[in-house]
């Protein structure tokens, strides 16, 4: 099982990174028909033409664009990106810096929608035939209408704003030290040094952009679950068990479920990815310090080697999510096993 | 048996929503006429002022003012102005290109589908937010960028999920037909592929808007949308959000305005799939 689980994914990666390969291709030409010139934005307003003439040697901009983006690739496979514009750091480390906050986002945000979509789509299964159906049917396309950024500004104005029970500003309370860089992932570190307080703090500020990422993600796995589990109350099986008198409690949860979980584990994983992209407006509404807010920084003010990295990886991120879903969808799904 | 529009006139869900769309809309043609303020004019002595309904309100300003004294009320009609402008162009641009790539994909099929689907992989591949950022940086501000912006990301949508139905519907027996009684490949898909694909796309062109309408207001919120001449719902967000505790109105507002055009569409597009799909309709979910 595992062996099918290492080989399948290792296949699936062999075959993204072509699309890889396009992709840091279309990043690099995007941002290089620009009409800005990186060296004279490296240097000081008063640098000479000599000076910045010099810095276009250095940074390789007096070559054949080709050549340009060959460096740039065999320096971006070693993690050197170049040099921020507006930090005066190392892209790649800056981006090294804010990944772990983005994914322990996602990572909240996909449990909670994992939580909320089974949740809600045992219920709105549960409620089939009965008067709430439509209700719950138009409660269920109302909130699917709702989209992550949404979400965000409205769970901010409310519990933030109006309720005041919830932090909506940074990853931890202003007054509080950060840990020192151990794994990176806020929540383990503070935990690490022994400092509650911190732990504390930062699952507090995680809760609202958490809760907006999750809500915006369940309604489609409620409602493919929701359907999934009408086709498995077609099989036979369900008709047998009731024969045999086996609660209808114990039908849906025993055995309706787990064969209607394939499809929703598939989905939910075809989620995270899109989720992983949704991070970033959580992160900019709630000044989360992640990967999302560095980017509108880098965006705001165009600095290239830092969006090119960013952009990279929030590509390479997707692609390996939707590498191991596919590797874990084969290998929970038993017609694919036997071969 | 009567026809699709009338079908779908009398379902409630599609009757609700035309009503709000044709209410927001309204609001962005007369803008000129029913906002009480020029939308840019700035009065810096009335800087957030709460609504007219609250202690401090001003009857001039009946939703108050923003950081800049500008009329709320006035912002929010000529916002919805540009957010159904940017809604209308961008899924009509979005539906033209990906529907036409996924005719040509889906019914010829072979190297042309072959290299079609593989520049769907690649632009799926990039979170969609990210994606429009980037082209963002190289387009610049404005409102024409930001409609281009999102049919460059967005022509996917349609392309993924036309291209199956026009393969389902190319193997059936009277697309061979039309072929055989001497039709161009043109004629082909235009008189006999295009009618049986069309209330898939029209029901995707409803969502494509509830789309494009977020998409526009997550740009202006982050500053790389619209630009600052023109006002944008997202734009009011980003400024509110500095003066939450000062005026919480001003957050509340464009977010119930968001809320209410993405639902509409939504709800439209919901209705429409339910009328127009046949399959549905008969099973009557």
């Amino acid at each position: 099982m595992i062996t099918t689980f290492v080989k399948l994914t290792a296949a699936r990666l062999l075959a993204a990174i072509p699309i890889l390969l396009v992709v840091s291709t279309l990043l690099f030409c995007v941002l290089r028909l620009l009409p800005v010139d990186p060296a004279a934005m490296s240097l000081p307003p008063n640098a000479t033409i000599v000076e910045i003439e010099a810095k276009r040697r250095e940074m390789g901009l007096d070559r054949p664009l080709p050549e340009q983006y060959l460096i740039w690739l065999s320096g971006a496979l070693h993690g050197d990106f170049g040099q921020s514009i507006q930090f005066r750091r190392q892209a790649g480390s800056l981006v090294a810096a804010t990944l772990p906050a983005t994914i322990q986002l996602a990572l909240g945000g996909i449990v909670l929608a994992g939580i909320l979509g089974v949740g809600g789509g045992l219920l709105l299964f549960r409620l089939r035939g009965t008067i709430f159906e439509p209700v719950a049917d138009l409660a269920s396309i109302l909130l699917l209408s709702i989209p992550e950024f949404l979400w965000g500004l409205i769970l901010l104005f409310v519990f933030g704003v109006v309720l005041h029970v919830l932090p909506f500003t940074g990853a931890v309370a202003a007054g509080l030290p950060l840990p020192p860089h151990i794994t990176g992932f806020l929540l383990l570190d503070s935990l690490l040094i022994g400092r509650l307080d911190i732990f504390t703090s930062a699952c507090e500020h995680l809760i609202l952009p958490a809760v907006a990422l999750g809500l915006a993600f369940s309604p489609t796995i409620m409602r493919v679950l929701r359907s999934s589990l009408f086709d498995v109350y077609h099989e036979e099986y369900i008709q047998q068990a009731r024969l045999r008198g086996v609660s209808e409690r114990k039908i849906l949860l025993g055995h309706a479920l787990k064969n209607a979980s394939l499809p929703t584990l598939t989905l939910a994983g075809v989620q995270f990815g899109i989720l992983f992209g949704g991070t970033l407006l959580v992160e900019v509404i709630y000044s989360y310090p992640g990967m999302g807010n560095l980017m509108v920084d880098a965006v705001r003010n165009v600095d290239l080697p830092l969006i090119q990295a960013i952009g990279l990886t929030y590509c390479v991120v997707v692609l390996l999510i939707n590498t191991v879903v596919d590797g874990f969808y084969a290998v929970l799904n038993p017609k694919l096993r036997v071969r | 048996m009567d026809g699709p529009v009338a079908r779908s006139l009398r379902s409630p869900r599609v009757v609700i929503a035309l009503g709000m769309i044709l209410g927001i809309a309204c609001c962005a043609v007369f803008a000129g006429f029913i906002a009480p303020h020029h939308p840019g004019d700035q009065n810096l002595l009335a800087i957030l002022t709460p609504p007219a309904w609250d202690a401090g309100g001003d009857r001039n300003y009946p939703l108050g003012t923003d950081s800049l004294g500008r009329c709320v009320l006035s912002r929010l009609i000529y916002g919805a102005r540009t957010a159904l402008l940017v809604a209308f162009f961008a899924a009509l641009g979005a539906m033209l290109i990906g529907s036409i790539l996924a005719h040509i994909s889906g019914y010829f099929g072979g190297a042309i589908d072959w290299i079609i689907g593989r520049m769907v992989d690649v632009w799926m591949s990039f979170p969609p937010v990210i994606f429009s950022l980037i082209l963002m940086v190289g387009l610049g501000l404005g409102i024409g960028k930001v409609i281009l912006a999102i049919i460059l990301v967005d022509w996917t949508r349609f392309c993924r999920v036309l291209r199956s139905e026009v393969l389902v519907v190319t193997r059936h027996d009277y697309v061979a037909a039309a072929r055989l009684l001497g039709f161009s490949h043109w004629q082909t898909i235009v008189r006999e592929v295009l009618p049986a694909t069309l209330p898939l796309l029209i029901t995707l062109v409803s969502l494509e808007m509830a789309i494009a309408v977020v998409v526009e207001a997550i740009l202006s919120f982050v500053g790389l949308g619209v630009g600052a001449d023109q006002p944008a719902w997202g734009q009011m967000i980003a400024d509110a959000r500095q003066y939450v505790y000062q005026s919480p109105w001003n957050l509340a507002l464009p977010i119930m305005a968001i809320f209410l055009t993405v639902t509409a569409f939504n709800l439209l597009g919901d209705g429409l799939r339910r009328t127009l799909d046949v399959r549905l309709a008969e099973v009557g979910r």
